[in-house]
């Protein structure tokens, strides 16, 4: 908890974000971060393939809510159930969580690298 | 009224004129008796009044006889003369010899010798002869020789008498026909005001029913007019498929239209909805106390009863319905009656909903347009060797947004055709006249979403810019030829799209991935979920894009 950057680099991390430039974005952000970027997935299904992978390990997400029409949710809960941290990022705000998962961060768009850091390694941290 | 009163009367005129006659005669027989009855005491009244003018004559001359004096004699009997009734008078001796005495006219003397006797009646004249006498001892007579009245006069006399009596009878007759005709004109008034009186009793009856009549028919126009603002009322409703409802208060007894049982009566068409409990029946479980507040807050302080709640309509389905009503109190405040309209505001509700969403759709999509922003200038910004280069890159990225944004803004965001995306980014390359020549566009309508759209867009702006840089489109007979298909027409699963340049200057291999082909080759594969490949292929470059249709992309209908 000293460095951030070190909290954060060589943590596998799944992105699932539906819009391309904006996921094209958060993987370099990540990699920026010193994080492996194992699976950016643009669609539900694909984000469920990821999640249920139990060979691919993960130690944190980024979830998109909306990914073209379909909520990111079940992914949610493959996640929640494999006790792998995760946080929200969304246009829609904060209202479009559901209560299940009213703890979770969610951080809306368009933010700022330092606060995806900050959010994520504590919410990383807080599941170590 | 007046008739009885008037009966006898007329009853009595009808015998007037007989009355009249038999009067007349009555009178007239009466007057002949008087006249009878007069003269005769007047003949008494003469014999009587001759006799004492005798006596007193006798008298007066009885010393003019005893001393024999003719000529005192003569005296008094001259003093008789001024009276012309007396036409003649004699005075005689005891011997019965005439010894003084006067006739009026020649001719009428007295009779020379005389005796006395009873008063004689002769002609007209009455004679009348007394003894002078005086102690027992008889010394002569007198004469009296009395003129009655002339016969003519007595006619006269008596006429006039008659004919006043005639005038009389006359005055009763004519009293009586004009009585008769009198009682008659009355008889005739009175069937005159009979037959007024009956008009009027007609006329008042017409009046009666008149007014019975104009009463019946104000108050069928009023009924008319009722029925008439009823009807409009109703249509009103029927126009505003508004209902009508009533609530009492105090029974819960519930009358509604028909336009309202239609919303709000359940699905059953022989439910019940008569209280306001078989109403709440009807009405969603978590809306029902939204409706009985506000009825309870309308009837405490009469404010206006609005509330908004979902119910079961005839047809089954689910109405959003606005109840708009008001309070009728008892005259001392206490509410006792509720009454109102209802309206069937689903539509409203579902524009609502629409609109709330596409507020949230677009603030959703502002905020994913900055975060694309955001993401082109950070992956620029990692790859520019420069501020100036990264300047352009970054504005022609900007301008490439836009104008997908304008496209989709064109229709609502409800999307893109595939085609247009191509012909729009393709077309700010090529002069407009070798555009049919140089740009060819084919495949089956392909419908894309707002988010899909922008993607595409922003892909084929980077395949086009780099055309026009390094491939075809530097060429004057370059082409850019862009096919796509569905892998299955009848059900199609996969659309397969190829970008190729013809034409253009031989291609080499970029020696490294800039933000363009790092964007197309995998920000647009995981954003579909399907592979891209760019192939620098010596006649230019090919990129192949298999991408499985979703909601995002699918073939037009």
């Amino acid at each position: 908890m000293n460095d951030a950057d070190t909290d954060l680099s060589g943590k596998r991390l799944l992105v699932v974000e539906d819009e391309a430039f904006v996921a094209l974005m958060l993987e370099a952000i990540l990699e920026g971060f010193g994080c492996d970027v194992v699976g950016v997935a643009g669609t539900l299904s694909r984000g469920l393939e990821y999640a249920a992978d139990e060979a691919l390990a993960i130690d944190g997400a980024v979830l998109d809510i909306n990914l073209g029409g379909e909520k990111v949710f079940p992914v949610a809960e493959r996640l929640l159930a494999r006790g792998v941290p995760f946080i929200f990022c969304t246009g829609y705000g904060v209202d479009g969580v559901p209560r299940d998962f009213a703890g979770v961060p969610t951080i809306a768009k368009p933010y700022l690298e330092e606060t995806l850091k900050s959010v994520l390694t504590a919410e990383i941290a807080k599941a170590a | 009224m007046m008739r009885p009163l008037q009966r006898p009367i007329q009853a009595a005129a009808g015998f007037a004129p007989i009355v009249a006659i038999l009067a007349a005669v009555a009178l007239v027989v009466m007057g002949v008796s008087l006249a009878l009855f007069n003269e005769s005491q007047i003949q008494q009244q003469k014999l009587k009044e001759a006799a004492v003018q005798a006596d007193i004559l006798a008298g007066s001359v009885t010393a003019a006889l005893s001393f024999d004096a003719p000529t005192q004699a003569q005296q008094y009997v001259d003093a008789l003369r001024v009276n012309p009734e007396v036409e003649a008078a004699g005075v005689y001796d005891s011997a019965g010899k005439l010894v003084a005495g006067y006739g009026q006219q020649r001719g009428v003397l007295p009779p020379p010798t005389n005796r006395p006797g009873p008063p004689v009646l002769q002609a007209n004249r009455v004679i009348v002869s007394r003894p002078v006498a005086e102690g027992g001892q008889v010394f002569g007579s007198v004469y009296l020789r009395i003129v009655e009245e002339p016969a003519g006069r007595r006619v006269a006399r008596y006429s006039g008498i008659g004919l006043l009596i005639v005038m009389a009878a006359l005055v009763l007759i004519v009293l009586g026909f004009g009585n008769a005709s009198l009682s008659d004109a009355h008889r005739k008034l009175q069937v005159e005001m009979d037959e007024r009186e009956q008009a009027e009793e007609a006329l008042r009856l017409s009046r009666e029913q008149e007014a019975a009549a104009r009463f019946e028919l104000a108050e069928r126009r009023g009924r008319e007019a009722l029925q008439q603002s009823e009807q409009q009322l109703a249509f009103a409703l029927e126009a505003g498929r508004l209902g009508s409802w009533q609530i009492d208060l105090q029974s819960g007894r519930l009358q509604a239209s028909d336009i309202f049982r239609r919303t709000c009566g359940g699905a059953h068409p022989d439910q019940p909805l008569d209280t306001l409990e078989s109403l709440e029946a009807c009405i969603l479980p978590e809306d029902r106390e939204t409706l009985r507040r506000a009825i309870a807050r309308a009837a405490e302080d009469g404010a206006d009863l609005e509330a908004e709640f979902r119910t079961t309509g005839r047809d089954g389905a689910l109405h959003w319905m606005l109840l708009r009503g008001r309070a009728a109190d008892d005259g001392e405040g206490r509410a006792v009656r509720m009454a109102g309209v209802s309206l069937d505001i689903t539509e409203r509700k579902a524009g609502e909903e629409r609109q709330r969403l596409m507020l949230a759709e677009l603030n959703h999509r502002v905020k994913n347009t900055l975060a694309t922003v955001q993401s082109i200038a950070i992956q620029l910004g990692r790859m520019a060797p420069d501020i100036a280069t990264f300047r352009t890159a970054f504005l022609e990225r900007i301008v490439a947004l836009a104008r997908v944004h304008d496209l989709l803004s064109s229709v609502s965001w409800r999307g893109a055709q595939l085609t247009d995306i191509l012909q729009q980014t393709l077309a700010p390359h090529v002069a407009a006249e070798g555009q049919g020549e140089r740009i060819r566009l084919e495949g089956p309508p392909v419908q894309l979403g707002p988010n899909a759209a922008v993607t595409l867009t922003m892909a084929f702006h980077e395949l086009a810019t780099n055309a026009a840089k390094y491939g075809a489109l530097t060429a004057a007979d370059g082409q850019v030829q862009v096919t796509w298909a569905a892998d299955d027409p009848g059900a199609p699963r996969v659309i397969d799209i190829e970008w190729r340049e013809i034409g253009g200057p031989a291609v080499t291999p970029p020696e490294r991935r800039g933000f363009g082909t790092r964007f197309i080759e995998r920000g647009v594969a995981r954003e579909f979920d399907g592979t891209v490949y760019l192939s620098f292929e010596p006649t230019g470059l090919v990129c192949r894009m298999r991408i499985p249709l979703s909601l995002k992309l699918r073939m037009a209908a």
